[in-house]
């Protein structure tokens, strides 16, 4: 088992995790009382009644299903991500917040699925990672660009310059967040990696609504009526388009997977911590924006 | 200073932890030190915009992910505000409404 907040390993079950947990928040830890307070209840319970709640939160015979569901209750819920509600008409600042920072997003999304692809022999992991690496980062030449390539066309219609994207430092919440995914892809199984990875990809997937989000990631009204760049058209039609196949294959692998290698509730942990530092990132799609504004960049 | 979390923490209103800090004079309960700092960053905040010297009561609406619409009282003034942080207290929108 893997414990949601510091990933550490421990030796048992729902009983050694939660006591784990319960004995963290009894030091007044408070990474772990925010989770507790955002996933099992905000309300104190006996050590035996938090057993089972944490049981609760984990125990599933649908992997994939679980992983949307929780994905949808942390961004799409009535109360979406505050990044969401910018991004259904966003402005140039949220844009260019947006370009500034997700490079740095991808730049370590690449050698995260390089790392899943290291940390295993399992050849439909190789296909499917490199098949991501294409399309994420390198592109295929006469037939499509990169999607870092049309982020960087995007942040370029609004302004930024190349030199400046690539030499500006990300923010505190964008490092923490890449440095934790860098060392979970490092570290741990394949499939945890995966995990922490494309469970992120459902973001953009436009399914979501399907599945029960009061929103999707953006509006698709302005991909046509001409209140965003061009170039913002194309960087967000290529992920709208793509990501569908991108998350939920990955979810499928995933779910196959960690079923074989008696890693469900390990995946589960560091899908939590994935989530938690993925709802920073995003904060500080916005800081950056707004530093843009204000000519604080 | 009072607040309409009666039940729990300060700012989140949880009953988790235990982490007491002073607040203007006021030995306030806390489930954990972010949500102290949270909250005493927001105080400081409330005196700055409104030049008050001293808060008798919050009213704090929403939670971490869409922000906390609230209303700071001093008397028979009323100071309304939003404002939104990182889960590490950090603020990122403080503005009047």
């Amino acid at each position: 088992m893997r414990c949601p907040t510091c990933l550490i390993h421990i030796d048992g079950g729902y009983h050694e995790i939660s006591e784990h947990i319960f004995s963290m928040q009894e030091k007044t830890d408070a990474d772990h009382i925010t989770w507790i307070n955002r996933y099992v209840s905000r309300n104190r319970t006996t050590e035996d009644e938090f057993e089972k709640l944490v049981k609760q939160v984990f125990e599933t015979d649908d992997l994939k299903t679980w992983i949307i569901r929780k994905f949808i209750g942390k961004f799409f819920s009535k109360n979406p991500h505050y990044f969401l509600l910018k991004m259904q008409r966003p402005d140039r600042w949220t844009l260019l917040g947006y370009a500034y920072e997700h490079h740095h997003f991808l730049k370590q999304w690449v050698k995260s699925c390089s790392m899943i692809i290291a940390n295993t022999d399992f050849e439909e992991i190789h296909h499917y990672e490199i098949d991501n690496i294409i399309s994420e980062w390198h592109g295929e030449e006469g037939r499509f660009p990169a999607h870092h390539e049309l982020l960087l066309k995007m942040g370029k219609s609004y302004g930024a310059t190349l030199e400046d994207i690539y030499n500006t430092e990300p923010l505190e919440p964008t490092i923490h967040a890449v440095k934790t995914w860098d060392y979970i892809c490092r570290n741990f199984s394949f499939v945890e990696g995966m995990a922490a990875m494309h469970s992120l990809e459902l973001i953009a997937n436009r399914k979501m609504k399907d599945y029960g989000a009061s929103v999707g990631y953006f509006d698709p009204v302005i991909l046509k009526d001409g209140s965003v760049t061009k170039e913002t058209v194309d960087f967000l039609r290529e992920g709208y388009e793509a990501d569908v196949s991108h998350s939920e294959a990955a979810l499928d692998l995933i779910e196959k997977y960690a079923a074989r290698l008696n890693l469900v509730q390990e995946v589960q942990a560091v899908f939590f911590r994935s989530i938690e530092e993925f709802d920073n990132y995003l904060n500080a799609r916005i800081e950056r924006g707004v530093m843009i504004e204000n000519e604080q960049h | 200073m009072k607040t309409n979390n009666t039940e729990g923490c300060g700012l989140c209103n949880a009953t988790w932890g235990e982490y007491w800090r002073e607040i203007d004079g006021d030995n306030m309960y806390f489930c954990c030190n972010i949500c102290a700092d949270i909250f005493e960053t927001m105080v400081d905040k409330v005196k700055e915009s409104t030049g008050w010297k001293k808060i008798d009561y919050v009213e704090l609406n929403g939670n971490y992910s869409s922000g906390r619409e609230c209303e700071a009282r001093n008397g028979e003034d009323s100071f309304k505000y939003y404002f939104r942080t990182y889960s590490n207290g950090k603020f990122i929108t403080f503005e009047k409404r």
